[in-house]
């Protein structure tokens, strides 16, 4: 669908609005993010974030503009991009009682690529394998989920984002719970990933795991981007920092 | 279908209705309570027996009434809580409390008309005066049921887990969410005159919640809530019918003191002690 030169994401002039909200969340969004591009998007709280990212899954009707990713108009064919895009929500945590095992939560990553009245088979069980390996939790598989510390938990549904191979990965908040030894772990996998040409866009306030190469930063505020530039990992907290507390456009 | 085990035909008919019946709740059960939309249920239930009770009056087949009912306030509780500008859960109370004021009024005003006895049968269930074509249609809804877990399973369990997730994962949520309240009301409907209005909610909650305190996970749930109904449901109707006793009321107590049994026997309570050589 997409070829080297088209843009994985692209988003043009978009607004977003939840239902009954007096102002858009997110307000005249133009973003172009290519292949393997590794993009951290800052801002403060209620910046509109989070909200992109769902504007760019497709969970989220966009109510201006258009947004095709991976080929897709997101609008219409929203459940096409979700297949193709791995998406890693915030701030989950699963009671003690929850009736899955770490390997059922992964295989739901593939379920949307499976397709309704398919069973999962002998390649589905595959990519779950895998993505428990590169996560380093293959020991955890067949335990419940809801057993687990909540930084176990955040590398399972990273896991079962990963397990559908996808060409983008959204990541809000993947570093929140996580130790020090596997924040460096993640950090090191994403950048392998990145230079297999997945397409890495990251919701972070945890500016010390970010790839040693530079990385284009995406400062958001008051629902719109104010700044968009490359800079180096070093720089990003400070570059964050300065604009996204700034007044927007300053 | 089973007189080749019970000859006396009134009981036959009502362990196989009781039989059907509860396979057909306990498997949607384990679905509403592990989505936790039991409230849902529960509202459905009531708009079923409000829809029943409105059939009867009119002379109008009373299950396709309480189908109809069912299926409406499955599909009305998105759209009153946008309109209204109301949370799901208070458009859910608000549904209730009208469905049980239509059934009561309905059923009040029959009793004055002297046909309470009918009435009756809707609010406690009667297993004794079935028509042989609802046994087949109870048997039929409880192969839909089942059906319906085993080929949307994925799609189930996805659910279940949780509904962002699903979403995010690529499973198209609301379609089979729909599917789901669409199986839950017939199901509910067509077991009203068995089990009574008041009562079904045992039923779908019950056995889920038993099977809750043994089954780590949800796919041995799917046999355990159903195994168990059964068991209940059938052992309920044979005892009821020797001794002459309300067969739904007497099966909801005895759902009710095995959920208490299995709770202080669950081996997830148990704490593991460890001593000191």
């Amino acid at each position: 669908m997409t070829t080297a030169a088209t843009p994985l994401i692209e988003l043009n002039s978009v607004y977003t609005a939840y239902k009954g909200a007096a102002r858009p969340t997110l307000s005249d969004i133009s973003l172009s993010i290519g292949k393997g591009e590794y993009v951290v998007i800052g801002g403060p709280n209620g910046a509109g974030k989070t909200t992109l990212l769902e504007s760019i899954n497709g969970m989220l009707p966009i109510a201006h503009g258009t947004a095709r990713v991976c080929g897709y108009d997101v609008r219409g064919d929203g459940y096409h991009v979700r297949c193709r895009v791995g998406y890693l929500l915030q701030n989950f945590s699963f009671d003690p009682l929850t009736p899955f095992t770490v390997e059922e939560v992964v295989l739901m990553g593939r379920y949307g690529k499976i397709g309704l009245f398919r069973k999962p088979g002998q390649d589905d069980h595959e990519a779950v394998q895998d993505a428990l390996r590169l996560l380093e939790i293959e020991d955890l598989a067949k335990r419940p989920i809801g057993q687990l510390s909540g930084g176990q938990q955040q590398k399972v549904l990273l896991a079962q984002s990963l397990a559908r191979n996808p060409e983008i990965l959204l990541l809000d908040e993947p570093f929140s719970n996580l130790d020090m030894f596997a924040r460096e772990a993640i950090n090191s996998l994403l950048s392998r990933l990145v230079a297999r040409g997945v397409t890495v866009v990251i919701v972070s306030h945890a500016f010390d795991d970010l790839p040693d190469s530079s990385v284009r930063v995406v400062v958001m505020r008051d629902g719109r981007i104010c700044l968009d530039r490359e800079c180096k990992p070093a720089e990003v907290a400070q570059v964050i920092r300065n604009t996204g507390s700034a007044a927007p456009n300053a | 279908m089973l007189e080749f085990l019970i000859q006396n035909n009134v009981v036959c008919h009502a362990v196989e209705a009781m039989l059907f019946a509860s396979i057909g709740c306990a498997v949607l059960g384990v679905i509403i309570t592990q989505i936790q939309v039991s409230s849902i249920g529960f509202t459905m239930a009531h708009a079923a027996f409000a829809g029943a009770a409105v059939g009867m009056f009119f002379s109008v087949n009373a299950t396709v009434c309480a189908i109809i009912a069912g299926i409406c306030v499955a599909f009305l509780i998105g759209p009153l809580s946008d309109k209204a500008r109301v949370s799901p859960d208070t458009a859910l109370g608000l549904l209730f409390g009208i469905s049980m004021a239509v059934a009561i009024f309905f059923i009040a005003y029959m009793q004055t008309l002297g046909q309470g006895f009918s009435a009756m049968g809707l609010l406690f269930g009667d297993v004794i005066s079935l028509y042989r074509e609802e046994i087949y249609a109870l048997a039929v809804i409880c192969i839909v049921a089942v059906l319906f877990v085993v080929v949307m399973y994925k799609e189930i369990t996805g659910i279940i887990f949780n509904k962002r997730i699903a979403e995010s994962v690529g499973i198209r949520v609301t379609p089979v969410y729909y599917a789901m309240l669409f199986v839950i009301a017939i199901t509910i409907a067509l077991c009203l005159p068995i089990i009574g209005g008041l009562l079904i909610y045992v039923w779908l909650v019950t056995p889920a919640a038993i099977a809750l305190q043994f089954c780590y996970r949800l796919s041995t749930m799917f046999i355990v809530a159903p195994l168990v109904a059964a068991v209940v449901s059938v052992s309920g109707a044979l005892v009821g019918l020797e001794f002459s006793l309300p067969v739904a009321p007497l099966t909801a107590v005895l759902f009710s003191l095995i959920f208490v049994v299995a709770v202080f026997a669950s081996p997830k309570r148990k704490v593991t002690t460890i001593r000191k050589s």
